[in-house]
């Protein structure tokens, strides 16, 4: 067990210096993660920073992130290894042409295996386990999920022909889903859980300031209280941290010291992404205090 | 690291049990993988605040979102409501009968019966709180009915309905929907029961075996539901019906994907707000919503507003169903106009009519009149039977799955 950090609090500090805050759930959930070596399953609202927190933590402790991202048909080919068919078949001619006696085990060897993420994560020879961010495991088909048991549970990778491969430093894995399917009890029992909640005006102003360090203290409260109250209304997809933050930026790139209403509506695609979404935020401009009477 | 204030002196392993006991009676499925987490959790992070205590057994122990309320009301039950048992009464029969200071809150959970409330935790909990806790969810679940008095009750035209009847009926409804009528989509995927031989698959895979291709690979269409969009009249002369109507839109918008639209004189959509999980807030609000209710009606206005609106492009290739009664305002030629442009667009167009379940309905308004060239189906709809009616229908109509 490796101690990488000493409390959740040192995981508060370290992450808050590469930017990134965290409460203290997900310090705990994050430390648990790193001390226990554990996966751990992030899940919570698109744009609650899910993906930013694996990435943040290989910042924070200096080593490489390896990231997996799933999508439908995703298969061992891409996620675990692959034999390098062509070089394999290079070398059967090769023999051949010098007339030499070539068996199956000359050919699967580690010479001829291609590492994919999760393999190169067992397999990183580094003084700190690397990061491996499983992204969106939700997009993944049923039986990819199955395949990650064994290395979820016990760290290790079998290959047929080679044999099993066992971190000799358990990588530290970040596993995220958007809750588009369910995953399997088989899955989340390997895994550490934690919910993401969306930020309070408060911490969501605390963290824009920190992304977007051009924008105004005034703006940056009135933006996450608008978004507080927006996300109250019935959308389509109701606007997350990632989408105040572009927000935010697309506001000062224009100048704006304070949220008045012709610069929302000129900057609305940001937070908005559908057009039912467009209007019904613009329709309850003057619910939210932007009435078109304010000169702008 | 700060030396651990809650939980001193406590057996961790079988404290840990204890709260999954709890957890697991009030349905959140703790293994004994996350007790083991949990435990050694602790010993990571030594609980010096409530607030860690939280974190950590929520982190180690849930494995579900839908399980944190439950969840947290435990929690709060175990940890607000309790009192160490230090009353003259308690310190004379200690529970475990241990004897020293450190000892005494030791949780041994064979001792205790397990119908006593705050069994197996070292310390005592109100047991009006706990049955509280416990009971809350099973008081606000709807009764169950027998099929044979559903059935019955479908059978009832929708004036004579009372809300809960129509809540218990929709509800039905949407359970009808299980399997949805698909259309073939333009996305192809593998499939070995597939027709086309798929090159770049083939190709690749032919690579493990030196280019020769000896394993076909095959693709095959891939099938998405059908589109359906449904276009309800809630004005006056509609008042009866328009209720029962909502829920079969909610059905549609939470099975079937379906885009589903109310008007009178304008034209409010209303899909976001019944794809609610609750029923009863989303109706609430979709009739809060519709502003223009039981005016006048304005069939073609609404038709055209709908093909000209950016919802127009899901109109292609979906089953379109109109719920009205056939009187409009505008007039017959401007109808027909516009359901002909609706009937050029779409799949499908239904119309259901709660005035044609009556015994010798003809079209006689103009207007229904005029629309009903247009018109695949003209079903009737007065009762929930002859909604699921509509429902085996669409299923009919959309052709060989």
């Amino acid at each position: 067990m490796s101690a990488v950090f000493s409390d959740p609090d040192d995981v508060q500090q370290r992450l808050d210096e590469v930017d990134y805050l965290v409460d203290e759930g997900l310090s705990t959930a994050l430390f648990l993660a790193v001390t226990l070596g554990q996966p751990l399953l992030l899940e919570g609202e698109p744009g609650v920073g899910k993906t930013a927190a694996a990435k943040a933590v290989a910042a924070a402790i200096k080593t490489p992130l390896i990231r997996l991202q799933c999508y439908e048909g995703l298969t061992v080919n891409e996620a675990l290894y692959e034999w390098n068919y062509q070089r394999q078949l290079l070398t059967i001619r090769l023999a051949e042409s010098h007339h030499d006696q070539i068996r199956d085990a000359d050919l699967f060897t580690e010479e001829f295996l291609q590492e994919r993420p999760i393999l190169r994560a067992i397999r990183y020879e580094g003084s700190v386990a690397p990061v491996l961010l499983i992204d969106e495991i939700d997009r993944a088909d049923d039986e990819f999920e199955a395949l990650l048991f064994e290395f979820l549970g016990e760290g290790a990778v079998t290959i047929p022909e080679l044999g099993t491969y066992t971190a000799a430093r358990r990588p530290i894995v970040i596993l995220t889903s958007n809750r588009s399917r369910e995953l399997h009890d088989a899955l989340r029992r390997r895994c550490l859980y934690h919910w993401i909640d969306f930020p309070s005006p408060e911490r969501a102003a605390q963290i824009v300031r920190r992304s977007v360090a051009a924008a105004r203290d005034p703006l940056i409260a009135s933006t996450t209280q608008f978004i507080g109250r927006v996300r109250q209304f019935d959308l389509d997809k109701a606007p997350g941290m990632a989408e105040a933050i572009d927000w935010v930026s697309a506001l000062s790139v224009l100048g704006a010291t304070e949220l008045v209403r012709p610069d929302i509506i000129r900057t609305l695609g940001a937070i908005a992404k559908t057009p039912d979404d467009r209007d019904t935020i613009i329709a309850s401009l003057d619910e939210l205090g932007f009435a078109a009477s304010i000169p702008g | 690291m700060s030396t651990p204030t809650v939980l001193r002196g406590v057996d961790k392993a079988a404290f840990a049990v204890a709260l999954g006991t709890r957890l697991r009676a009030r349905g959140i499925p703790v293994g004994l993988t996350g007790i083991e987490d949990y435990v050694r959790a602790l010993v990571a992070v030594p609980p010096d605040s409530r607030a860690r205590l939280y974190w950590t057994a929520r982190i180690t122990l849930v494995r579900h979102h839908s399980e944190l309320a439950a969840f947290d009301a435990v929690f709060n039950a175990v940890f607000d409501d309790s009192v160490l048992q230090l009353d003259p009464n308690a310190r004379r029969s200690p529970l475990g009968g241990a004897q020293s200071d450190g000892e005494r809150f030791v949780g041994v959970p064979g001792l205790s019966g397990p119908d006593q409330p705050g069994s197996g935790l070292p310390w005592a909990t109100l047991p009006s709180v706990i049955a509280d806790a416990e009971d809350s969810d099973s008081l606000a679940a709807i009764p169950e009915r027998f099929p044979g008095r559903l059935a019955a009750l479908a059978e009832v035209p929708f004036e004579e309905l009372n809300p809960q009847q129509m809540q218990v009926l929709g509800e039905w409804l949407a359970s009808t929907m299980s399997t949805w009528p698909t259309r073939r989509s333009r996305r192809q995927r593998i499939d070995r029961a597939g027709h086309r031989v798929a090159l770049r698959a083939t190709i690749a895979r032919s690579r493990r075996t030196g280019w020769e291709a000896v394993e076909l690979v095959h693709v095959r269409a891939v099938r998405k539901f059908r589109r359906v969009i449904m276009l309800c009249d809630v004005s006056q002369s509609m008042q009866a019906q328009a209720a029962a109507y909502l829920h079969l839109m909610r059905a549609l918008a939470l099975t079937a994907d379906a885009e589903v639209f109310a008007f009178a004189t304008t034209l409010t959509r209303l899909t976001t707000i019944l794809g609610q999980r609750s029923t009863e807030s989303a109706i609430e609000q979709a009739s809060a919503k519709v502003v223009d209710r039981f005016g006048g009606t304005r069939i073609a206005t609404n038709v055209r507003a709908l093909l000209a609106s950016h919802h127009g492009g899901q109109v292609r290739g979906a089953i379109v169903i109109v719920a009205s009664d056939g009187w409009d305002s505008d007039t017959a030629e401007q109808l027909a106009a516009a359901m002909a442009r609706l009937r050029r667009r779409a799949f499908r167009v239904m119309w259901i009519n709660p005035r044609a379940a009556a015994p010798g309905f003809e079209p006689r308004v103009a207007t229904m009149a005029a629309a009903l060239p247009y018109c695949d189906a003209l079903l009737p709809a007065n009762t929930f039977q002859s909604l699921a009616q509509v429902i085996t229908e669409i299923f009919r109509c959309s052709g060989p799955r």
